[in-house]
């Protein structure tokens, strides 16, 4: 007698997945960080039209 | 005869309260982390004494030279070595020993443990010998020897290291399968601490790398308004890893003192990704006034986005309360609003550390900084000493309290030692805590009526012009020195706590269970259990009908006065604002 097919491993929800994927997180971070800040931030100081002296 | 024993395994000692194994070569990381770190403490903190003695203006200790060269020093020893090297023993610890698992390259790690005290060594070597009088944030046209960007370097780069290390540590550690499913909550907080720390790191390498090749004549100058752009991204980003470190040590102790219990994995995981995406950008603070940015990429980054992260923080600042009350309650603790805090082990200087951290993190720095982050009220804030009222609340009363907290468990649990001084010991929290809390609220006062920050003499007796300040400033500084006085002994006494326990301590010895025992934490000996009807006490706690304070009614209590102390203190700051700035 063959013992039954153990039941498929459930898989863990999507978000948990993702929440559990720390290097998917780490590259999230950087890449939030250098656009919203850094290189929008840099955008600004190099479009800024330079200043005239007196 | 006797049976043998495999060459992995006996690189592992099992600890006799946690039955965690603990690798050989990251207890050694973690013993030399924590010493190093808590010597910056002490170079810090008799720093700390002789500023606050100046800023005291009845006092007015120190000449300018030594004012501005010592205050440079206070920073990089509290905000940077102090904290970082602890942080880096949070994260051997947290990716060894809560995971059971082997450090991966320990030899690696013990080199970028030589590499960060070299550049230790040469930063204070610059700034004491006054090669490096350019304050903590060395903003450009200043100019220090190049042994001092130098060495900020080496210390950057051996962190970085040390922060990949990690990684690949939880990576061969899931590989090997000593944990199963996703990481423990605590290990996800030093986790999420470690990605903040690379995005700093990377920030201050983009900075201090072109600053010192300017410092060595090898490019012209170095943009002033770029160098504060990527610096703060650095300076308060560091921050923010303590931030993190400081929450899932919150979590560590609440387990361990009164037996904690994580309300939802969902909800606390997910406020530790809202820090990883958003809480880097709170540097933008910094800028605010700044004329190199417009108001969008101001707005956008104080506002919109890094209330993802303040939204984080009151989501931590709910749960791990509410946890505790609810350990407490599982374990019978169930009388009245607030009686399992009343039966709560306020003599467990873990326990006393983590609660009094909560409190003044959240009700004076997390409030006092979400007000003063807010662009337009931060006119009349910048540059006063509110700025640092709110960060010493922050960092000093949140990380460096909770960090005491945590070494009171790691003495015992990581050195194997009796904490020395235990009657010291279980009142220092409070000492130190409240002397922060003085100092925060003297500084936060003063600042409101102008009183200006990193400034010498605000009576400006050598200068052609006078200023007068309201009279009320006299009484707040003098608040403001008596915490500062009492902080500083509170941070001694824990040092002195701290290497007679390491260094002459007394081991723990047999284990003891079930009794108090002078010198160990409450939580390692009589550890919170619950009752063999925990499972009927949790049903009736969840009962339909318990009203809308639910499972948790005190926290909530709680909670609610935290919310109306924000909303009273963020409306007056507006209406301070329009008092300040007429319009119309």
């Amino acid at each position: 007698m063959t013992p039954p097919n153990p039941p498929p491993a459930e898989s863990p929800p999507l978000m948990q997945r993702l929440f559990d994927n720390v290097y998917l997180l780490l590259v999230l971070g950087i890449v939030v960080m250098l656009i919203v800040y850094t290189g929008w931030g840099m955008w600004e100081i190099l479009t800024m039209p330079q200043g005239t002296l007196p | 005869m006797t049976a043998a024993v495999s060459p992995i395994a006996s690189l592992f000692r099992t600890c006799p309260y946690t039955q965690k194994k603990v690798h050989k070569d990251a207890e050694y990381l973690v013993k030399v982390n924590a010493v190093v770190s808590v010597v910056s403490l002490l170079v810090g903190a008799i720093a700390a004494l002789l500023l606050v003695l100046t800023r005291w203006q009845a006092v007015h200790l120190l000449p300018a030279t030594w004012y501005y060269r010592l205050l440079g020093v206070h920073g990089m020893n509290m905000l940077i070595f102090f904290i970082i090297y602890f942080e880096m023993a949070v994260l051997w610890f947290t990716s060894t020993v809560l995971l059971d698992a082997r450090p991966v390259t320990p030899r690696l790690g013990k080199a970028m443990f030589g590499l960060m005290v070299l550049g230790s060594l040469l930063v204070e070597w610059t700034q004491f010998s006054g090669r490096a009088d350019v304050l903590f944030t060395s903003y450009p046209p200043l100019k220090a020897h190049p042994v001092f960007y130098l060495g900020v370097i080496l210390f950057a780069v051996g962190a970085l290291v040390v922060v990949g290390i990690f990684f690949a540590t939880l990576t061969v550690a899931k590989r090997e399968k000593t944990y199963e499913g996703s990481l423990p909550l605590v290990v996800y907080g030093a986790m999420t601490a470690a990605i903040i720390a690379v995005i700093t790191l990377l920030h201050g390498a983009m900075i201090y790398v072109p600053t010192f090749l300017w410092s060595v004549g090898l490019i012209p100058a170095v943009d002033p308004q770029t160098y504060r752009l990527f610096w703060w991204a650095l300076g308060h980003s560091s921050q923010q890893i303590n931030v993190a470190a400081m929450v899932a040590i919150w979590y560590m102790l609440g387990g361990l003192t009164v037996g904690a219990v994580v309300l939802n994995e969902k909800v606390s995981r997910s406020a530790f990704v809202l820090y990883i995406l958003f809480i880097s950008m709170a540097s933008a603070h910094h800028l605010l006034v700044d004329p190199g940015f417009g108001p969008a990429w101001k707005i956008v980054n104080t506002s919109y986005f890094m209330y993802m992260a303040v939204l984080a923080s009151m989501i931590h600042g709910f749960t791990v309360p509410a946890g505790m009350e609810l350990g407490m309650r599982l374990r019978g603790y169930t009388d009245g609003l607030f009686g399992w805090l009343r039966r709560a082990p306020w003599g467990d200087p873990g326990f006393s550390a983590t609660v009094l951290s909560v409190i003044v993190f959240g009700f004076v720095g997390g409030i006092t900084g979400v007000t003063i982050g807010t662009e337009q009220i931060n006119i009349i804030v910048h540059n006063t000493l509110r700025v640092p009222g709110h960060f010493h609340s922050t960092v000093v009363s949140g990380t460096a309290t909770a960090f005491m907290g945590a070494t009171y468990y790691l003495i015992p649990l990581v050195f194997r030692k009796k904490v020395a001084y235990w009657k010291a010991a279980q009142w220092q929290p409070y000492l130190f805590a409240g002397g922060i809390f003085l100092l925060s609220m003297g500084m936060t006062f003063a600042g409101s009526f102008g009183v200006p920050r990193r400034h010498w003499d605000i009576s400006f007796s050598m200068s052609p012009f006078d200023v007068q300040f309201n009279p009320t400033v006299d009484l707040v500084l003098a608040v403001m020195g008596i915490g500062g006085i009492l902080a500083v002994i509170g941070a001694l006494i824990f040092i002195a706590i701290a290497v007679k326990s390491v260094f002459f301590g007394e081991p723990i010895g047999e284990l003891q269970m079930g009794v108090d025992v002078p010198g160990l934490p409450r939580g390692l000996t009589k550890p919170p259990t619950f009752p063999p009807d925990v499972d009927a006490i949790n049903e009736r706690l969840h009962a339909p009908g318990r009203g809308i304070g639910g499972v948790t009614p005190g926290t909530l209590g709680l909670v609610t006065i935290f919310l109306m102390a924000f909303m009273v203190y963020y409306f007056t700051n507006w209406k301070l604002l329009t008092v300040l700035w007429k319009v119309g």
